[in-house]
């Protein structure tokens, strides 16, 4: 990787696509949350504003805009207002080494996996410091919740890409990406279909959403580690909350679903098409199941997924030492 | 731990179920209306319990209450106030105060003619507290010459 000045003004250039992205996917996904949500209900969903709602989103993020940013007594200064700063931008370092077509990579990385494993960690590190510079006790139990949770998904979540990384032999994204086929069952779901479901699992964990939304549980800790942010602070945390779940998708579609390839015609409108299938998912999963408990949580983790990931790994180091 | 392996496969199971059942929810036709451009089918709210309204014995606003105050005795809330008429045993007064009213029925059930039933108006809305302070009578002569125009 040169660091030349075009490099650069590619990752510039790239960067600010990404916020495009980040805000674009941001409005999109509640339109979308909130009318999925309202027909599993069996009610309309925001119909008012703009023709069936559709601008409901755009209003919505307006409003954050104009509110006060209303800072609590007794609050960490610094670090109240450097959590979400922090929560954002690491996402969009996430973003650059995803393949999107097969020339569409922002920075292509040969360790763009351990690029992205590492910068998730500060995603985690943004909501302690959320919950706990802002000195209320909700926060602090949100962000304890949060780190317990992220540590115990994150090792399920590695070890199920490790297992394709063996197969694949690579950390590049683009090359993973490269090692699979057109068609469905030249894809890594096909070879590794339990590391794809425990990468699904974990991914839910790993985002924080429903049914593993315990750091932000509404109905036990108001709003969790952010329940001290409004305005801006708390839309930031919105917009890197949904980020964090596009990204996961991204990569769940690199690693399993074979990236930009697609049957009939390869291109960066297979990521997005099956990028936004998984995010579908995740929000039909948030509408249909209820919050767990969060020993239950943790137990589904430590007992279930991360046994099953071991034994997954093992057998294709087995497998693949053999073949 | 074969039994924890076959509970967990039951629980995914039903984890699948509940998603066909919320995943058929999503293509079925919402049950809501839009309130203010639709309303719902007055069929559908006769089970509702408004505020008290009496019955109509004839097509002019007459009442069939004989002023007997069971209903009055019977009211936790003591939310009803009934006056004898000078002639004959019809009302002169039949005030209600919604405010204080749990809707209970004790007054539908004790009334002997039958003369008091719950409303199905959901629509009711109020901005002050005199407006919930109901005069029966003069209301059932209203929806009289409602019916008759």
């Amino acid at each position: 990787m040169d660091l030349s000045i075009t490099s650069l003004a590619q990752i510039i250039i790239a960067c600010l696509m990404v916020i495009g992205l980040m805000v674009a996917n941001a409005v999109v996904m509640v339109y979308f949350e909130r009318k999925t949500a309202g027909f599993i209900q069996r009610r309309p969903g925001p119909y008012e504003v703009g023709p069936r709602g559709t601008i409901q989103a755009i209003c919505d993020s307006m409003k954050l805009l104009g509110k006060q940013l209303f800072i609590p007594g007794n609050v960490d200064w610094l670090l109240y207002f450097l959590a979400p700063v922090l929560a954002f931008f690491p996402v969009l370092l996430l973003f650059l080494p995803i393949p999107f077509g097969k020339f569409l990579t922002a920075m292509s990385v040969d360790e763009g996996i351990l690029l992205i494993l590492a910068f998730s960690g500060l995603g985690v590190i943004s909501n302690i410091l959320a919950g706990w510079s802002s000195n209320n006790k909700y926060g602090l139990l949100g962000a304890a919740r949060a780190v317990s949770q992220s540590i115990a998904y994150e090792i399920p979540m590695i070890m199920s890409l490790l297992a394709v990384i063996f197969l694949s032999g690579s950390l590049n994204l683009s090359q993973i990406v490269e090692e699979q086929g057109s068609w469905p069952w030249q894809w890594n779901i096909c070879v590794q279909p339990l590391a794809f479901f425990i990468y699904l699992v974990s991914l839910v964990g790993e985002t924080n959403r429903a049914p593993f939304d315990l750091p932000e549980a509404e109905s036990e800790l108001t709003a969790g580690f952010h329940t001290e942010y409004s305005g801006m602070g708390f839309a930031l945390f919105f917009l890197s909350e949904y980020a964090n779940m596009l990204l996961v998708s991204f990569v769940c579609v690199t690693f399993f679903l074979g990236g930009w390839k697609g049957p009939f015609l390869d291109g960066f409108w297979w990521t997005f098409i099956k990028a936004y299938l998984i995010m579908m998912f995740i929000v039909w999963l948030r509408w249909t199941f209820p919050r767990v408990r969060f020993d239950q949580l943790l137990n589904i983790n430590w007992k279930w997924l991360l046994p099953l990931s071991i034994l997954n790994l093992w057998i294709t180091a087995i497998v693949v030492k053999l073949l | 731990m074969f039994r924890a392996i076959v509970d967990n496969i039951k629980g995914l199971w039903s984890l699948i179920v509940g998603l066909s059942i919320t995943g058929r929810f999503f293509f079925s036709p919402v049950k809501t209306v839009h309130y203010p451009r639709q309303v719902v089918d007055p069929e559908s709210l006769a089970s509702y319990r408004g505020p008290l309204e009496l019955v109509p014995a004839d097509d002019v606003g007459g009442s069939k209450c004989v002023s007997c105050q069971m209903c009055v005795r019977a009211c936790p809330g003591n939310c009803l106030t009934v006056i004898k008429g000078k002639e004959g045993k019809a009302p002169e007064t039949y005030l209600y105060d919604f405010t204080l009213c749990c809707l209970c029925a004790a007054c539908v059930e004790s009334c002997p003619t039958s003369a008091i039933r719950f409303s199905h108006n959901v629509y009711l809305t109020a901005r002050t507290r005199e407006e919930l302070h109901m005069d029966l009578l003069a209301d059932l002569k209203a929806r009289a010459a409602k019916a008759s125009q």
